[in-house]
Order: structure tokens, then C-alpha cells, then sequence
């Protein structure tokens, strides 16, 4: 690609040539990424982000209401939902109960994780310039302890995961990733708003910072963080999901082909099951 | 590491766990059936597995709601291990497998990949071969340790509800034939045999031993009081666990003694009378038929309300699910004899003496009770207005411990050695530590297994029901009548009376 141009542009000037060179020379230019990630590219993701939440909300909102509607029993213990809801939401009396070291640091890392990227100074210029408003900032003393708090926390935790054998048998890879990917921008965020640094380090250290942060963004809607908007529908789900459909029992032995056969009947239904199956069943599945 | 109790987790020792996790059955049997598990099943057909587990899944998802709580759990669980914490299993056995999340985990990820399209989308990239014999009879395993208590689910704070996803899990398996054979030869008594009740009594065996309580009651207290049966027009419907028609003669002598009191009406439904429901632990046609049932024996009486005797799952299943299968917004209420003596306490129409019973008294809440929040405060106030030395055990109240054979697990003898040495060793060291003579467990199912548990784990503490101590403790209005017949005649329309709001 390189000499392609070059020839090309030898009925062109000098110094077009030599500028292109040094253009391609460099080949990366730091600034123009940053521009991009924190212009378009975080427009695009942040769209996505918004999108894709809402599309979960949608459909657990849609199931939400599909299940009301098919329970006979409409009777939901309203006030006890809120309660625990709430309980979880500010879950302050919740944290001595189980694992209370993790508890309390993972209360903290959400705190910083919530408020740093939406009340720091700086991003509040970006809204204005993005979206024409600003929040109400938050002093950078405090946005500074609040980083600190969040990496620190981060490690904390994943540290904690990898040292507690009942977490470590229940993760998954992204478990394991999730803290540490999301420390990226903070700590990034952090060096970079040192006034000390090189310039050469402040464009590595912003470069990370906006990519990491639109690499979160995009990824929430799709991942386990996710729990940021459906966390608070969990006990209305929970509640609900035990309200059982009239009459679906029985529906289902009928759609096994053992409507006769209810399970306790002695003889086993399933040696006498159909040849054919029943050709619902392969639908259900697709589904 | 603390344990639940605040103590250093009590972990089991080697020997222990070779005898709690024994196998009861034959070799061959378990070869037959290709099914390691510990509790007997039925023979049944195994080729061909994981597909009609797979089918039996869809089928459910289809009529059901799950699909709600499983697209919500897969979405949010964060993995925190919090619930590890609040498992008494989990801290007795330290195996990864009894982690509730870990337990749950088996479920959601056949829903993952064979239900979500990002899964299947998955799958089809990875070339995952989906669902495996193994893996049924994993679940089948794992599923029945757990005793369904529920307590993690206060721990996670994605509000996932573990108990959900077991009810759900064992609910498949029955469908493909996998389901403890001591609930399956239970249910099929109760739904289509004909004694209709899980203990299988006939009907004459019920009226003589009504009939030899009230003798008792007579000989014991010197008044006449009535165990009525297919008394039409009743306001209560009474139905205990049936098999307290066997093994609970106090509380229910105690139960009769309350009636007595208030002078109330109620009545024993003569074809129907056993409120156990199995269903709630493994099957939504079990629980919703034996449901029914009730509903046809109410009716049949034209009573206003069901009364479910002193029994956890039979009185959750009443009252969360009745209005559910049997009627909606007009099915009868469901109240819970422990929400009756409560409340004719405090309207003082009960008087209980308060120096019969001068020895420590602990209480046991029974899961289904406890968890929802329903009743957890109305059989502490009963005690403590005549138990001098009633002591509080902790965790209690919501946050209780589960005495080891929730979820139908007590039905099955042969994993005794399990739900005394795994699931209820915590349980055992908790009532020892409150030093009380008596544990008060109003449940049938809590009774049954805390008895042999204080056996096997050599706890000298007496298991007994709510009614069992005010049985002791009631004073009872004189008898206004010398002839039985009379007397009760005459109390009949006394009672219609008493009858206040409805």
C-alpha cells in the first residue's frame, strides 16, 4: 500500500510524497483515535448501549406482564417486593449477612463504578459538548478518592475470586475478567489526569481510557452487567415466577402425549410412549 | 472461615461422609436404571435421555412460566458466591457442588444452550453436543440434596430463588420418570388410590382414631370435645398432613381442644383429608391435582375456609397456590392453624395456663412458613404468653435453618444417613446450643426429621408441635352438658354465634 501511493504520486509533487511518507511513517495517529473513540465511536456505542437496554427491559417488561396476565392469582405481595428491592438497591443492611469483606468492598466498587464516570468533571464536558447538558459535577478531590476506590476495589475482588474456593468453583472466564477490565478506564483516567505525565504517556493512557470505556458500554447489554437495569426487576420476576398458570400441567402431559398418564400412575407412562412424536414438540424446541 | 452459626464451619469428617453419602440401592439397580443416585426410583425407560429431558423442558417452558425467571437468571447472575454462605448444606459438605449457584447452574445452562438463541448460536460455532446422560443424572443427584429451604435466595443479590430452579429441575426429571419412588407411591395413593391420602389410612382406621382421641381427651381434661366429620356448612375445613392422624395424637388432641375453645365450627372431610401435597416438590400437576382436591371436599362441605393443620408445605401450597388452581380471586382463603390459635389468643377466646410448661422451649420455623414472612411472629407471641422458659435460636425467624429434610427429602427413608449427617447437622448443633427440652417444630415434615436427628446426632432435646405444649396448657370452658349427644348439639348452635367477621 505504501509504494502504491508513492507511485502514484509521482505526478504529483515533492512534497506531497514526503508528507505522505511521514504520514505512514508514523502510522498511528494517537490523537485522531482518541477524538474518534470519544466522538463517534462513542456515539455509536453508547447508542448500542442504550438500545440494547432497552431491548432487555422490553422483554423482561413484556414477560413480566405475559405472566400476570395468564396467573389466575393476581395477588403479589407488593410491599414485601418493593421492601427487598430497596433492601438490594441500597443494600447497606445487607452486607454483614454473607461474605462481609467482599460485601462491603463490592459495595464500594459499585459506588465508584456508578457515580466517577457520571458526575467527574471532565466527562461533564464531553456531555455538554456531545449532548448539549451536563450533570452536576462532582469535586475532583472526591472524583480522584472515588478511582482510586474503584481499581483498588477491583482488584480486591478479583483477588477475592480467585482466592475463595466457592467462588472460584462457580466462575467463568468472564467472571474473572470482568473486574479487571473494568478497572482499565479508572486507572487509565486516573494517570492520565496527572498534570506531571509526558504528553506521550497522557495519549497512551487516554487512548485505553476511551476504548476500554466504549468497550464496557457496548458490552453491558449483552453481558452479566446487564444486572444495572434488571437488578431491580429481580424480585417482581422472582415473585411472579412462582405464581404457576392454571391447568399447565396437565397441558404439558398432553403436549408429551401422556395425557392419560400422569406421572404417578403406575404404569410407566414412558414405556409406553408414541412411535411418532409428537410434531409440536420439534416447534418448542425450535423456539 | 465462620459458619453459619458463628462458629467454625462444622465440616464432616471422613466416616460421616462415607455413611451419609452410601448408596441404599442394589448395584444392579443402579446399573438398570443407569441412575446413581441415592433414593429408590421406579424403573423406567432410559434410552433416549437427554432428548426427552430435552422435550420435557420445552414442554414445560411452553405452558409455564419459568421462561420468565430463567431468561432473567441467565441475564444477571454475577457469580458472588454469597449464597455458598447461606447454604447449611454447602458449609457441612465444602463440596463446589452443593454451592446453590453451582446446583442452579445445571439447569440454566441446558436452558442456555438449547433454548436462547445465543446459545444455540454458540453451540452451532463451538460444535457443543448439548445435553448429556451424564449430565441428567447429575442434576438428578444434585437436585435431591438440596432441601429446597430457599434461605440463599436472601443472600443473592440478584434475587435469584435457587428453590425455584430445584422445583423446576425435579418437575423435568418427573416427566421423563426420574422422581423419588417414596413421594411417586405417596401421590398415586392420594390422587387415585383409594384411600385418597398419602398415608394410605382408610377411612374406618380415621373415625376410630378420632374417636380414641376425643376418648382421650375426655379421660385426659374431663370435658367431651368433638373431632367433627362431614359437618356441612362448617366454616373450617380442616386438613393436617395426614399422617399426624398416625404420629401426632397431641397436636391434634391440642388442635381439638382449641376448637373447643373458641367454639368455632369445623370439620374433617371424610373423602378427602390429607393436605399433603408432594406436587410442591416435584411436580406442578401433582401439586395442582391434589389442590383440586381439596377444592371438590370444599365444596362438597359448603365450608368458608380451608384450614391446614400444623404442616409447612401442605399450608404454603394452600395458600400461595389454591388461589391459583382452584378459582383465582374466588377460591376460598387458606389459613394456617398456627394463624388461627394466634389469633383467637389475642381476641382472648383461648386461655392457656402459664405454669404447666416451666421448661426451656426453643421454636424451629418451618421453612414454608418462615421464608415468605408469613408466619413467623404468630407462634412465637402463642409461646411466650405461657412458655416461662421459652429461648430463641439463631438464626431464626426468615433467616432459620432448614432442619435437613425440606422438600419432600424426609419422605425417603432410605437417605436418612444424609439428612442427618449432611443436610441437618448444623440444624442438630443449633438446637443443642439453646440447652431447650423442648423444640417446638410445627410441621410435620420438620418433626419427622428433627426426631431422627436428635436421635442419630445424640441431641437430648424433645420434638414437639405448637399444639402438643397448648394441648398441655389450655383451659378448657367447663362442660356445660353431661350427655355427649346433647352437649353437642347444644355447642353447635353456641358456636354458629361465636362465628364473628367473615
Amino acid at each position: 500500500m505504501c509504494r502504491e501511493r508513492i507511485s502514484r504520486s509521482r505526478s504529483g509533487t515533492v512534497e506531497t510524497v514526503a508528507f505522505t511518507s511521514l504520514r505512514l511513517k508514523r502510522r498511528f495517529d494517537t490523537e485522531a483515535w482518541i477524538e474518534f473513540g470519544r466522538g463517534p465511536l462513542f456515539r455509536l456505542c453508547f447508542a448500542l448501549l442504550v438500545l440494547g437496554l432497552i431491548r432487555i427491559l422490553a422483554l423482561t417488561w413484556a414477560g413480566i406482564f405475559d405472566v400476570y396476565r395468564h396467573s389466575p392469582d393476581k395477588i403479589l405481595p407488593w410491599k414485601e417486593i418493593t421492601k427487598k428491592t430497596l433492601a438490594w438497591l441500597i443494600p447497606v443492611r445487607k452486607l454483614w449477612t454473607a461474605r462481609p469483606v467482599y460485601s462491603a468492598i463490592s459495595f464500594l466498587f459499585h459506588l465508584g463504578l456508578i457515580l466517577t464516570p457520571l458526575f467527574l468533571a471532565s466527562h461533564n464536558l464531553l456531555w455538554q459538548k456531545g449532548v448539549g447538558f451536563s450533570l452536576p459535577s462532582l469535586p475532583q478531590r472526591v472524583a480522584n478518592i472515588l478511582t482510586l476506590l474503584v481499581v483498588g476495589a477491583a482488584l480486591s475482588i478479583f483477588f477475592g475470586r480467585v482466592l475463595y474456593p466457592a467462588a472460584r468453583a462457580i466462575s467463568r472466564a468472564q467472571d474473572y475478567l470482568w473486574p479487571l477490565l473494568l478497572a482499565v478506564p479508572f486507572a487509565t483516567g486516573y494517570v492520565a489526569s496527572n498534570p506531571v505525565i509526558s504528553p506521550r504517556t497522557y495519549e497512551l493512557m487516554m487512548l485505553l481510557h476511551v476504548y476500554a470505556g466504549d468497550l464496557i458500554l457496548v458490552m453491558i447489554p449483552f453481558t452479566k452487567l446487564a444486572h444495572c437495569v434488571l437488578a431491580p426487576l429481580s424480585q417482581l420476576v422472582t415473585h411472579l415466577a412462582w405464581k404457576f398458570p392454571a391447568g399447565a400441567g396437565d397441558r404439558v402431559a398432553e403436549t408429551l402425549g401422556y395425557a392419560a398418564m400422569p406421572t404417578w400412575l403406575p404404569q410407566a407412562r414412558l414405556r409406553a410412549r408414541p412411535e411418532a412424536p409428537n410434531p409440536e414438540q420439534g416447534q418448542v424446541i425450535q423456539k | 472461615m465462620h459458619g453459619i452459626l458463628g462458629s467454625p464451619a462444622a465440616r464432616l469428617s471422613e466416616e460421616e461422609r462415607k455413611a451419609a453419602f452410601a448408596r441404599a440401592k442394589k448395584a444392579e439397580v443402579v446399573e438398570r436404571q443407569k441412575l446413581p443416585v441415592r433414593y429408590h426410583v421406579e424403573d423406567f425407560e432410559t434410552a433416549d435421555r437427554p432428548r426427552r429431558f430435552l422435550e420435557a423442558f420445552a414442554a414445560i417452558l411452553k405452558h409455564t412460566s419459568y421462561r420468565l425467571a430463567l431468561d432473567h437468571y441467565v441475564r444477571v447472575t454475577a457469580r458472588c458466591a454469597r449464597c455458598a454462605v447461606a447454604c447449611p448444606i454447602y458449609e457441612t459438605t465444602g463440596d463446589p457442588r452443593d454451592i446453590p449457584c453451582r446446583r442452579s447452574e445445571l439447569l440454566l445452562s441446558i436452558y442456555r444452550r438449547h433454548f436462547t438463541l445465543s446459545g444455540i448460536l454458540r453451540a452451532r460455532l463451538l460444535g457443543d453436543p448439548g445435553l448429556t446422560d451424564e449430565r441428567i443424572q447429575e442434576i438428578a443427584d444434585s437436585y435431591y440434596d438440596c432441601t429446597a429451604c430457599r434461605r440463599c435466595h436472601f443472600e443473592c443479590p440478584m434475587g435469584i430463588d435457587h428453590g425455584l430452579i430445584t422445583h423446576l429441575g425435579r418437575y423435568t426429571l418427573s416427566e421423563i420418570g426420574i422422581a423419588p419412588r417414596a413421594l411417586v407411591v405417596s401421590t398415586r395413593e392420594q390422587l387415585t388410590g383409594r384411600t385418597a391420602n398419602t398415608s394410605a389410612i382408610p377411612l374406618p382406621a380415621l373415625l376410630d382414631t378420632l374417636e380414641f382421641l376425643a376418648e382421650d381427651i375426655k379421660e385426659e381434661k374431663g370435658i367431651a370435645v368433638q373431632f367433627p366429620v362431614d359437618q356441612e356448612g362448617a366454616e373450617y375445613l380442616f386438613l393436617p398432613a395426614v399422617s399426624d392422624y398416625i404420629m401426632e395424637a397431641e397436636t391434634l388432641k391440642g388442635i381439638a381442644a382449641v376448637f373447643k375453645a373458641t367454639g368455632d365450627t369445623w370439620t374433617i372431610g371424610s373423602r378427602y383429608f390429607d393436605a399433603i401435597n408432594y406436587g410442591l416438590f416435584y411436580s406442578d400437576q401433582v401439586l395442582e391435582h391434589a389442590l383440586r382436591k381439596i377444592k371438590e371436599e370444599a365444596e362438597r362441605l359448603k365450608v368458608k375456609k380451608i384450614l391446614i393443620g400444623e404442616c409447612g408445605h401442605a399450608s404454603r401450597s394452600a395458600k400461595y397456590f389454591y388461589p391459583a388452581f382452584c378459582g383465582g380471586p374466588n377460591a376460598l382463603p387458606a389459613v394456617s392453624i398456627l394463624e388461627y390459635t394466634h389469633q383467637a389468643l389475642k381476641e382472648g377466646r383461648i386461655r392457656l395456663d402459664p405454669k404447666v410448661v416451666k421448661e426451656a422451649v426453643t421454636y424451629h420455623d418451618p421453612c414454608n412458613f418462615a421464608r415468605p414472612g408469613w408466619i413467623v411472629n404468630q407462634p412465637r407471641e402463642t409461646l411466650k404468653a405461657f412458655c416461662s422458659g421459652y429461648v430463641e435460636m439463631t438464626p431464626s425467624g426468615r433467616e432459620n435453618l432448614c432442619c435437613g429434610g425440606g422438600g419432600g427429602t424426609v419422605s425417603i427413608d432410605e437417605i436418612r444417613p444424609y439428612r442427618t449427617r449432611v443436610s441437618g447437622k448444623i440444624k442438630a448443633e443449633q438446637i443443642r446450643s439453646t440447652g431447650a427440652q423442648y423444640c417446638v417444630a410445627p410441621c410435620a415434615n420438620c418433626k419427622k426429621q428433627l426426631r431422627e436427628l436428635m436421635e442419630d446426632q445424640h441431641v437430648d432435646c424433645e420434638i414437639l408441635g405448637l399444639h402438643d405444649l397448648i394441648y398441655k396448657a389450655i383451659i378448657l370452658p367447663p362442660d356445660r352438658g353431661s350427655a355427649s349427644g346433647a352437649d353437642d348439639a347444644a355447642e353447635g348452635s353456641g358456636l354458629n354465634r361465636a362465628v364473628t367477621a367473615d
